[in-house]
């Protein structure tokens, strides 16, 4: 299993490939929920020194007007050592293809790949791997894994729930008549539902619209055996993490520190979906 | 080629009024497959009834098996499209990769691609027409301008939602009711969360009062844009609602049904007149979406509350005595003798009348009707036909 996780700065590169990172995913300028920017020279240097540990993240809804810049973008990486180019929308996979890149394709939209019919569909197209959904239980992982095709996991951190080009924030301060919130790289921001005052969301506006997050993150540690002879590629998500936080969880899952030293520390953790299974429909929910 | 007008129906009776009203095709879900749960969705043999129906009348029927599978979801996935394809239904409307593939192999059934995989550009398009897809719903995020241009470079034929209630996100891009009550949103248990009241705040600090944060969008109407849509040539144009009441359904349909052949005849009125005509039935507030570009504040939905339509809908026409000049109706809401009444009927006729005489079914003479579902008489001095509807005029 390879750990894979987004690079802040290029000086970062060091410390997190001595901490156990095996792939560092760059974001671009078609990346949402953005941590940082890496334009082309950049994303080449990085190549130059970390050969194939490099991928990339271009992962906004592709618009008409994207497509012109979008495969400019991707021709400049033919010639790049990049291990992969990780999608949220297949419009990119149809443009690496015309590229003949689509080798280096990771399918992760998110709520998508649900079923295992997934990865023999992705496989014939001959493109790297999919990133199973969030919503699928540890039981239906166990059922994915028959075919070449990597597999990868967003196994920790916050987890996005919700994609709105929308600018609801900006919207909602316009409504409201409100100034001198800045909303620029603004990773502070949360949502608190009106009966759930215990959770809160963390909510995220950028260039592309409006990201909602769980408001717990989810911990993978004890699943890891399990998920070890399945998974390729192990995503920890940083987003709304301290740096701090985010280097010991590589820490943890590397067994440098214990859970339990772990979990002393750092907290509104859960496993998500991996024993939770979702209703398809209406049933006897209490929904307050 | 004409455009397709294609209506939402949450069951049979519904569907035979969308049609009846003037949709060239209905759009239905099953009882496997299909999003919207709580919809009356239909048997094969509603489904089966229904395309006898739609195409004793050259229309034709879509239908929806749009759930992203799990698999534990593909059982019975198999026999249930060989029995769509038995009784003819003319498309299905799918999102999940694993049905789109099934289906290609096993059936010649026409495939038609959900908004839910939000398509926003004609390069997707192109790739699923290639891989056997004829039709593609793309995203509701798309600008007027961007639909143009997708029209101009799509192999595929473009379904466009014209009205109605949207998701806020991109549509199966959204995962809130999954997380928050546990059901899921893409495969038919969306609880709405996002409809919900929240609270803002930046780190401890309450940016908003009284959970008054609203995510919640107007509801879809582009009457203004839709001439210019009829010339772009999308394929069809779509109106949401199978949870609809059948007023709603047949007001709609019929006001762009108007619109779109009086465009065609060069016709038009006044887009108010279309635009009223919606409003009999509309209970929503409505918004032209993003067809000028990104959204502001002006498709918002804050401080939500109920708009009241124009008129009440107050009973359905089943059958008509040309000699007594009784028309016999089932009463859907409260109405008085006296109650100035509109007749609408699918042949785009309104007429307005009084409720002189109002008898029930045992041709006792009443002066109120309180009963939902109550067979009743009342007069009319002109002809009327079953599924005309009447409407109580404020």
């Amino acid at each position: 299993m390879r750990f894979v996780a987004r690079l802040k700065t290029t000086e970062e590169a060091k410390k997190l490939n001595q901490l156990g990172i095996d792939v560092f995913c760059l974001d671009t300028e078609f990346s949402a929920k953005k941590i940082s920017l890496f334009n082309l020279e950049e994303i080449k240097e990085l190549t130059k020194t970390y050969p194939n540990q490099i991928s990339l993240n271009i992962n906004k809804i592709i618009h008409e007007t994207d497509l012109v810049r979008l495969k400019e973008f991707l021709y400049n990486l033919k010639t790049l050592n990049i291990s992969g180019i990780v999608i949220a929308d297949l419009t990119v996979f149809v443009l690496a293809k015309e590229l003949d890149l689509e080798h280096l394709i990771i399918y992760q939209p998110g709520t998508m790949n649900t079923d295992t019919f997934s990865e023999t569909y992705f496989f014939q197209r001959k493109i790297k791997g999919i990133t199973l959904s969030r919503e699928i239980t540890l039981d239906e992982i166990k059922k994915f894994g028959n075919t070449k095709l990597e597999l990868s996991l967003i196994g920790h951190g916050y987890l996005d729930m919700f994609y709105s080009k929308r600018k609801l924030i900006t919207n909602y301060l316009k409504h409201k008549e409100l100034s001198g919130l800045d909303l620029q790289n603004n990773y502070d921001l949360t949502l608190r539902e009106e009966i759930r005052e215990n959770d809160n969301y963390p909510i995220f506006e950028d260039c592309f619209g409006t990201h909602i997050f769980r408001s717990k993150k989810i911990i993978s540690y004890e699943e890891l055996k399990d998920l070890d002879l399945l998974i390729k590629d192990f995503f920890i998500e940083r987003i709304f993490l301290t740096d701090e936080e985010f280097y010991q969880t590589i820490q943890l899952y590397k067994n440098q520190i214990s859970l339990e030293d772990f979990l002393k520390k750092y907290k509104d953790f859960d496993s998500g979906f991996y024993y939770k299974r979702t209703e398809k429909v209406k049933g006897d929910l209490d929904e307050s | 080629m004409r455009v397709e007008l294609l209506a939402p129906a949450g069951n049979l009776e519904k569907a035979k009024i969308a049609l009846l009203y003037g949709a060239d095709a209905v759009y239905v879900g099953g009882l496997s497959f299909s999003l919207r749960a709580r919809a009356s969705n239909f048997s094969l043999e509603m489904l089966e009834e229904l395309v006898v129906f739609a195409h004793s009348l050259n229309k034709k029927v879509h239908v929806t098996t749009n759930i992203v599978v799990h698999d534990e979801d593909i059982s019975g996935l198999d026999e249930y499209l060989l029995e769509l394809e038995r009784i003819q239904v003319d498309a299905i409307i799918c999102s999940s990769l694993a049905i789109i593939e099934r289906a290609k192999l096993l059936t010649n059934l026409e495939i038609h691609l959900s908004t839910q995989f939000s398509v926003t550009n004609s390069s997707l398009a192109n790739y699923f027409f290639n891989e056997g897809i004829k039709r593609v719903v793309p995203a509701r995020e798309l600008s007027l301008e961007e639909i143009k241009i997708m029209k101009q470079n799509s192999l595929a034929d473009l379904e466009i939602f014209i009205h109605g209630g949207m998701c806020v996100s991109y549509s199966g891009r959204c995962t809130l009711s999954n997380y928050m009550v546990g059901r899921d949103a893409n495969r038919g248990g969306c609880a709405h969360s996002c409809r919900w009241l929240y609270d803002l705040y930046d780190k401890d600090k309450l940016i908003s009062e009284n959970h008054d944060f609203q995510m919640s969008s107007k509801d879809l109407e582009i009457v203004e844009y839709l001439p210019k849509l009829l010339d772009i040539g999308v394929a069809s144009l779509k109106i949401e609602g199978r949870m609809k009441s059948i007023h709603y359904i047949a007001t709609v349909v019929l006001a762009y049904r108007m619109l779109i052949d009086d465009y065609y005849n060069s016709e038009l009125k006044e887009l108010s007149f279309y635009k009223n005509e919606i409003q009999k039935a509309e209970n929503r507030l409505t918004s032209f979406g993003f067809m000028e570009g990104d959204t502001t504040i002006q498709q918002q939905l804050y401080n939500y509350r109920s708009e009241m339509p124009t008129q009440e809908f107050i009973g359905i026409v089943k059958a008509y005595d040309p000699i007594k000049k009784l028309a016999e109706i089932e009463q859907r809401n409260y109405f008085e003798r006296g109650d100035a009444i509109e007749v609408v009927s699918p042949t785009k006729t309104f007429t307005i009348t009084k409720v002189d005489v109002l008898y029930d079914e045992e041709m006792k003479e009443i002066s109120v009707a309180r009963h939902p579902l109550q067979k009743l008489y009342i007069n009319m001095n002109f002809e009327v036909k079953p599924y005309d509807l009447i409407r109580r005029v404020k």
